[in-house]
């Protein structure tokens, strides 16, 4: 071998190290981003899924009150209006917010509802009242899952050098479900 | 699905951003301690408030629907959970424990914390379907609340436990005999008391048919009798430990609750 030869062979590999590293260390990083950035949106389906759940529970359980509760017009009005607003809702911040208003509808109408002794002895209302009270927990878990996710993915994206990478693709911060300060805790359905 | 966090090691000089980044995301924070302690087994009596012939009868009862289903429902008690958010407690208890298996999520948690007295019937993903929170609530209403107001914890959690029991061996079409399954072979001592314990489980399954039926009481009946239901589990060959379900520590699989099920004051 020539002293030419093993001159090229050293310069030959100086450069794949210098082009190879930073290009495998760019693909996992991007790979990592996207795989979190999936998982941020699998927790928010989930999300999704329960405020569905919710959604589709109410009717029925207004339904039930009205029978018992007929001078709760206004608060069950207030419900059946917020849930409405619930289904225009488009994109994730609007969703957040309306439902977080049905949340606070919701939870005028367990407060009355403990006023009519009646009601809380019937068998139907029962059980509508514990789906209620699990789709809420629902709720909470998968928004905290969310929130997590969210939080992971937009920890990785800040640090360095991700955050460089994550400019370049145009990865962007992704939002959190917050719940106004007053309504943090699950509605509690007292028995 | 599942993000934790996992990626903590690169902070060095970025300390103070993922710390002024966490302050900013400080509303959504983990509020509880994650210090759970380890499980023992399917029934977890941490607050000491199951008797040890009751926890003799949960051990036999869940271990018999663990072989025959697959499904683990653990008991837990504790004794204090400063003043956590129980059903937050709860959820993240299934989660640290994963009961069931990973993907499949079929377990159900019974939890008491005992100085907030406040219990939770938490069901896993797989669950749900077949427990749905309305019939969970049931459960709770009428098979356990009512014996743990009055400090009957072991009798209050059997019922229960028997209750969720049935239903998910109903599902998966096999009956519960009291005996759990082992390897060797088990002498019988007479045909008789088997068929006598074949005939109360039956009659077990038709009356929980009917809500709030008396097949509870029956049960207990049947326990008190030392030839009845207590008889032929100690002829089980249990022995009282974990590894006969096929060698290990059963139905902690990474198994995952989204928050059903149903819970309450006591």
């Amino acid at each position: 071998m020539t002293q030419g030869q093993k001159t090229a062979i050293i310069v030959v590999g100086v450069v794949l190290l210098v082009v190879l590293i930073p290009l495998l260390s760019l693909k996992a990083t991007y790979n990592r981003l996207v795989g979190m950035d999936e998982a941020v949106k699998a927790a928010w389906a989930q999300v999704e899924n329960q405020l569905q759940r919710r959604y589709d529970l109410i009717p029925n359980y207004v339904e039930t009150v009205k029978g018992y509760a007929k001078h709760e017009k206004e608060v069950l009005l207030k419900v059946t209006e917020a849930r409405s607003r619930v289904a225009g809702a488009g994109t994730i911040s609007e969703k957040i917010a309306a439902n977080n208003a049905l949340s606070s509808a919701l939870a005028r109408l367990l407060v009355v509802v403990e006023r009519y002794p009646e009601l809380k002895a019937n068998t139907n209302f029962i059980r509508l009242q514990d789906e209620l009270a699990g789709t809420e927990n629902r709720i909470a878990v998968e928004r905290r899952r969310f929130n997590e996710a969210v939080r992971a993915y937009n920890t990785k994206l800040r640090s360095f050098p991700t955050n460089l990478i994550a400019g370049m693709f145009g990865f962007e911060k992704a939002s959190f479900f917050q719940v106004p300060k007053e309504r943090q805790e699950v509605p509690k359905v007292k028995f | 699905m599942r993000t934790r966090r996992p990626y903590s090691r690169e902070q060095g000089t970025l300390t103070l951003l993922t710390f002024l980044f966490l302050t900013l995301a400080g509303p959504v924070a983990n509020h509880a301690a994650e210090g759970f302690p380890k499980p023992r087994g399917l029934i977890n009596d941490f607050a000491n408030v199951i008797s040890s012939q009751y926890e003799q009868k949960l051990v036999q009862l869940t271990s018999e629907l663990l072989a025959k289903t697959g499904v683990p429902v653990v008991v837990v008690t504790m004794p204090d959970i400063g003043g956590s958010d129980y059903t937050d407690y709860a959820n993240r208890l299934y989660e640290a424990w994963g009961i069931g298996k990973k993907g499949e999520d079929r377990g159900v948690l019974i939890f008491v914390a005992l100085k907030e007295r406040k219990m939770r019937i938490e069901t896993g993903y797989g669950i749900e379907g077949l427990i749905p929170d309305g019939l969970a609530g049931e459960i709770r209403d009428q098979y356990i609340i009512p014996y743990l107001k009055q400090n009957q914890f072991g009798k209050g959690l059997l019922n229960g436990t028997l209750a969720i029991a049935s239903i998910i061996a109903k599902d998966a079409g096999v009956s519960l005999t009291g005996q759990v399954p082992v390897k060797r072979p088990v002498k019988r001592r007479s045909g008789l008391s088997a068929l006598a314990v074949l005939f109360l489980f039956l009659l077990v399954f038709f009356s929980m048919g009917r809500r709030g039926g008396l097949w509870p009481l029956l049960f207990l009946l049947a326990m008190g009798r030392g030839g009845g239901y207590g008889g032929v589990y100690s002829r089980g060959g249990f022995g009282g430990s974990f590894g006969s379900f096929g060698g290990g520590f059963g139905g902690f699989g990474g198994g995952l609750s989204g928050g059903g099920g149903a819970g309450g004051s006591f």
